[in-house]
């Protein structure tokens, strides 16, 4: 596999979830004068993953095409964490406590569903095409 | 390259539990860090801040938490810069300060048999906390929790270093994540912040017993530090991980178990989780909290059986270790309802002489060799490879450990100090008067000799 197309696909998987991230701290903004609980917690789980996405891309960004290892390594930390902050939006998303409204519940659970697959899936696969552990 | 890496032997036990882990094998700060967050990420850490608010205010309790913590980055940080500076795990290391003979001993105090009695105490535990969640379900009795939960646990030591880095990356960001949510909200349900600052019990300790309660949380498991640390690409890379975990998590994670037994009289973090609704959370937290905290006990047990007996690979070890382990919480404890006192009883005892282990590691690697024997190169201090000779028995190290763990017993008896740090402090002592006199009267310290084998044994 060419090592420009390690650098794009490692860069296209942490922006999709920086995206990801985005949308859901979006939700939270709506539904801030509804409930306070549900806007922190997007703030929080959204909020590490955008930073830790936008630190990571940068660090991708600078590395030379020719630096697999780095590059799948920085991608495959920034995953990690994404892909673990997509589990706690399914298992929060529908608490009670938190008082989010139905429909963006469903919104923030399905997204951390996706969050968890497309995790799970781009991290194997750049672990397979770069050669980097998972346990980087 | 270190000096070790000349020396490379065969890997016949698996996780390279007789050897200097090769170049190749080393793994990032990062990494090293995951795994000692993964090994705090447990509930009984929250559990244990609880005993800090019956003696505190919340902010008594961080200033308290953080020194105690400091100290044990200290101590726990000097003895995962000798496994990363060697590349070598506890039991590996203890040939030099106990000898290779007092080192088969050290590795049944240090690891192989207290871990094991954790290993069940824990998995029991397991179960029981997925039975307060889920009472009514035959899948999550006592008993049926505790074996499955154990089996579990036993996956990723049998697939050893890796698996376990792995299961760590996934879960210590989410766990720590949802701990801080719950405890935001038990605090937001208690009444807020202002509530925290002005809750108080009707005693206030003084700071000095608070210190010592935090260091002997985790005094034991400092001493052990090298088995993850030796797996760093850089020799600090474990030093630095060990010390940001325990200074900034521990600390966190003991205020965060206070301040919810101020407020509530409860530090169970899991059962409110459960109470806002989470209840898939508070299963997944204890689930996956346990998992990587006793995968370890485990996985350190089989490489201290392994430099102990010299026999079988990691994993039949693991599989060997974890079915006892499983069997004590499910069936001892959870099927026939039996005490683990006297396990528990065993394991505390073997505990006083935890600490002083890693006092004589120090004195020896960061003292005694260097300003004695004048080996300043830290890679020099301690060989290992086929080949090398070690000797049987290391007098001062064999009494200064007796030493240290008879007065960290005796004084805990008499209520006197502090025993952990008693002990710590007499066997640093100890060893270094009779090691230094000795090797100024030219009497010799070492008895007998070992010649290690083709397979680091």
């Amino acid at each position: 596999m060419a090592n420009g197309s390690i650098k794009g696909k490692a860069l296209a998987y942490v922006l999709v979830m920086l995206l990801l991230a985005a949308i859901t701290v979006v939700i939270g903004l709506l539904i801030k004068d509804i409930t306070y609980r549900g806007y922190y917690l997007t703030l929080t789980l959204g909020g590490i993953v955008l930073f830790t996405s936008v630190i990571y891309a940068i660090s991708i960004k600078l590395k030379s095409s020719e630096d697999v290892k780095g590059i799948a390594t920085s991608a495959i930390q920034a995953l990690w964490v994404s892909t673990s902050m997509g589990l706690g939006y399914i298992v929060t998303a529908n608490a009670p406590y938190f008082q989010i409204p139905q429909a963006y519940a469903i919104a923030l659970f399905a997204i951390g569903w996706v969050m968890l697959l497309f995790g799970l899936y781009s991290l194997l696969k750049l672990s397979k095409e770069s050669g980097v552990p998972l346990a980087v | 390259m270190p000096a070790n890496e000349e020396t490379k032997g065969k890997d016949v036990f698996g996780d390279f539990a007789t050897l200097v882990v090769p170049e190749e094998h080393t793994k990032s700060t990062l990494n090293i860090f995951m795994i000692y967050m993964g090994v705090l990420a447990v509930v009984a850490a929250i559990f244990a801040g609880s005993g800090l608010a019956q003696m505190y205010d919340a902010a008594t309790m961080l200033k308290v938490a953080f020194i105690g913590n400091l100290i044990l980055a200290i101590y726990g940080g000097l003895i995962a810069y000798v496994g990363g500076s060697t590349r070598a795990n506890t039991y590996m290391i203890l040939r030099y300060p106990l000898g290779r003979l007092g080192s088969l001993i050290g590795n049944l105090i240090v690891s192989a048999i207290p871990l094991v009695v954790w290993f069940a105490v824990e998995t029991w535990l397991f179960g029981l906390t997925v039975n307060v969640i889920y009472p009514d379900n035959p899948l999550t009795s006592i008993a049926a929790a505790s074996i499955w939960g154990g089996l579990l646990m036993m996956v990723t030591a049998y697939y050893g270093f890796r698996a376990m880095a792995i299961l760590s990356y996934i879960t210590v960001p989410f766990w720590y994540t949802l701990v801080v949510i719950g405890f935001f909200a038990s605090v937001d349900l208690a009444g807020g912040f202002d509530k925290v600052w002005a809750a108080r019990p009707e005693v206030i300790a003084p700071l000095g017993v608070g210190i010592t309660y935090v260091v002997g949380l985790y005094a034991s498991g400092s001493v052990i530090t090298s088995d993850v640390a030796r797996y760093g690409k850089k020799p600090w890379s474990g030093a630095i991980a060990w010390a940001v975990h325990v200074t900034i998590f521990m600390t966190a994670l003991l205020f965060a178990g206070g301040v919810m037994t101020l407020l509530t009289n409860s530090p169970n973090v899991i059962v409110a989780i459960a109470q806002i609704g989470l209840g898939v959370g508070a299963l997944l937290l204890a689930i996956l909290g346990q998992w990587t905290t006793n995968d370890n006990n485990l996985w350190s047990a089989a490489l201290a059986w392994i430099n102990t007996t010299g026999k079988l690979n990691k994993r039949v070890w693991v599989v060997i270790l974890g079915v006892i382990g499983t069997l004590i919480a499910g069936l001892w404890a959870g099927l026939w309802g039996m005490s683990l006192e006297p396990f528990i009883n065993f394991a505390v005892y073997l505990g006083y002489f935890i600490p002083p282990v890693g006092a004589v590691i120090i004195a020896d690697y960061y003292v005694f060799r260097p300003l004695v024997l004048g080996l300043k190169d830290p890679k020099e201090r301690y060989k290992f490879g086929p080949g090398t000779k070690y000797p049987l028995v290391n007098v001062p190290g064999v009494v200064a450990v007796a030493a240290g763990g008879a007065i960290a017993w005796y004084t805990q008896q008499i209520g006197w100090g502090a025993p952990v740090i008693n002990g710590i402090v007499s066997a640093f002592v100890v060893y270094l008067a009779l090691i230094v006199l000795m090797e100024k009267l030219g009497i010799s310290w070492g008895v007998g000799e070992w010649v290690e084998s083709s397979t680091g044994f």
